[in-house]
């Protein structure tokens, strides 16, 4: 047969590639119960879709040319439930996965190339960092940075990380870069290993503090799932991926609405009590008005005073943002602002149109507050909110008060408000106006104080925000949903095709 | 045997204990309810564990940030 040598070595070649760091590695893999790079994009992409890009890269260095097959960062496109997406693993049995100029220059090709065409980019982090010696020197460190715009975000196309294991370095930055972040339960997120760590600043470190799943998940915020396996990480990764378009020119995709969808909504009374001094789990009432287990939460360790979910309504994608009554008595603080810019930045950047359910005290007022940038965060949250150009609806449940209120989506801030019977709007609670404003105090002088409240009180009601045009309409609970859904079938944006203008495509990714 | 500190989030005043120390908690069971706001807020608990020991009493008040159960898991 003609070519019949060159047809051996290339799959005498391929075979080496595929052997990544050899047996003992990945044997020392399976036993930590992890899959391989190369076994997690199996199981991510659709049977047979996977494209191999860079098997045959190897280290620039001629003495680890035989040791650093696909040199340790394996990439290629895959079809993720039909859908193409551009794909890097990281292979922790070869150099532990570090970064180098050539698996950095394959990495580059693969963000280029997705933002281009318009496919996802999908990262399955888990690398030491920068490989040393490597990267030792001024040679070493100076030859980095090849890529002016790597670490450059317009939100073009979904970035989703997992975070599979130790991930430092490069894929601790494209974690924080992404859009949606899951992570394994044993695996670490840090600028650098907690070994590292220890020795450059020669303190023991403990690596939950430094890089731990809670740490990330209910005080940085940043992971939005923490999982024990490989393959429920990969099957949260399909899931928000399938919320979502693969590139902001397009509608998030349609699905089918499952059968009841219409009938949970008459559950909302038992759900939200008629007595104001009970709290309730704003997650249900979500729940109860999209379709029927539609709900994916986003970020629900981290600031649960706002609850901030994707969902469906009659199969389309809608995001939820909602105050929580049972944190904190629904209460917004300095995370929860954080937390509601990012949403709304993810729903604007990918043409999700924004359902705000506000039932809220007003925002925590307080020293600790301020030291942590609260209203500099109250006006990041504005800011967002009104740069947004996807479809705003907002509904007020039982009180918003003072410029949460507004923060909510009230007045102009949402395309249509609406308000439930039994809604009350004001400036602050009445008890703490009747301080201020009169200096009388409910202790020494109780009848006068009654009265000034019920004065104050006055106008409060959803009918009175309805009077002046601010609220559009006023609902009974039950008819929440097909409001909404009503709306949404108005609201699609015909000229720009549901389209949004992206005015937070720069929006940083942290703050 | 790991412990963990429950705080309470909000400022106000411990209205009810729910949980005895030696009760078993999943996730956000409510330990006691603090009256803060007007409301009735509960403090949850923030690990799966046993209920080792409660730190305040009824009617005391409560400060943002400030101990008030210790679970074990």
């Amino acid at each position: 047969m003609a070519f019949e040598k060159y047809a051996e070595e290339l799959g005498r070649r391929k075979a080496l590639a595929l052997a990544m760091g050899g047996e003992k590695r990945l044997a020392k893999q399976r036993a930590l119960g992890r899959l391989n790079a190369r076994e997690r994009i199996d199981y991510l992409v659709d049977p047979g879709s996977f494209l191999e890009l860079g098997m045959f890269a190897v280290s620039d260095r001629p003495e680890a040319r035989e040791e650093t097959p696909a040199d340790g960062k394996i990439t290629g496109y895959g079809r993720i439930a039909g859908r193409e997406a551009a794909i890097i693993s990281h292979d922790i049995t070869v150099k532990s996965a570090s970064s180098s100029p050539i698996n950095v220059r394959k990495m580059g090709h693969m963000r280029r190339a997705a933002i281009a065409n318009g496919i996802p980019f999908v990262l399955l982090n888990e690398s030491s960092g920068a490989r040393i010696p490597d990267t030792m020197g001024a040679v070493g460190t100076g030859i980095l940075g090849q890529d002016p715009h790597q670490f450059v975000r317009m939100r073009e196309i979904p970035y989703v990380s997992a975070v599979l294991g130790p991930a430092f370095g490069t894929a601790c930055w494209f974690t924080q870069l992404s859009d949606f972040v899951v992570m394994r339960k044993d695996a670490y997120l840090a600028i650098a290993s907690p070994k590292v760590t220890e020795v450059a600043i020669n303190q023991k470190i403990d690596p939950q503090e430094l890089a731990g799943w809670r740490m990330q998940s209910e005080v940085t915020g940043k992971v939005d799932y923490a999982v024990d396996t490989d393959e429920e990480a990969l099957d949260l990764l399909k899931k928000f991926l399938s919320y979502l378009p693969s590139n902001h020119g397009e509608l998030p995709p349609q699905a089918a609405v499952p059968a009841g969808s219409d009938q949970t909504v008459q559950e909302i009374l038992n759900i939200v009590p008629e007595n104001r001094a009970k709290v309730y789990d704003v997650r249900k009432v979500v729940a109860a008005i999209s379709d029927k287990d539609s709900v994916f939460a986003l970020k629900d360790r981290f600031a649960r005073t706002a609850y901030t979910a994707l969902a469906r309504i009659n199969g389309q994608v809608v995001g939820f943002l909602a105050s929580n009554p049972m944190f904190k008595g629904g209460a917004l603080d300095s995370d929860s602002c954080d937390k509601a810019t990012t949403f709304l930045v993810l729903c604007d950047s990918f043409n999700i149109p924004i359902i705000i359910l506000a039932d809220t005290p007003g925002f925590l007022i307080g020293v600790e507050g301020e030291r942590r940038k609260a209203p500099g965060k109250i006006m990041n949250f504005m800011t967002a909110l009104q740069m947004c150009t996807v479809p705003k609806f907002s509904i007020v449940l039982r009180k918003s008060y003072g410029q949460a209120y507004l923060n909510m989506g009230g007045t102009r801030n949402s395309d249509e408000m609406l308000a439930w019977h039994c809604a009350e709007v004001g400036f602050m609670d009445p008890t703490v106006a009747v301080n201020v404003v009169y200096g009388v105090r409910a202790e020494t002088e109780p009848e006068r104080f009654q009265k000034l409240v019920e004065d104050l009180q006055r106008e409060s009601s959803a009918y009175d925000l309805a009077s002046i045009f601010s609220a559009q309409a006023v609902i009974d609970p039950r008819e929440s949903r097909a409001w909404l859904s009503r709306l949404l079938e108005v609201h699609k944006r015909r000229l720009s095709r549901g389209i949004g203008k992206h005015l937070m495509a720069g929006w940083p990714t942290t703050f | 045997m790991a412990s963990e500190t429950v705080k309470s989030e909000i400022t106000g005043k411990v209205w009810k204990i729910v949980l005895q120390p030696g009760a078993r908690v999943a996730e956000e069971d409510t330990i006691m309810i603090l009256e803060s706001m007007k409301m009735e807020i509960p403090v949850m608990a923030s690990v799966a564990g046993t209920l080792t020991q409660i730190l305040v009493k009824e009617t005391e008040d409560v400060a943002e940030g400030q101990a008030v159960a210790i679970i074990e898991y």
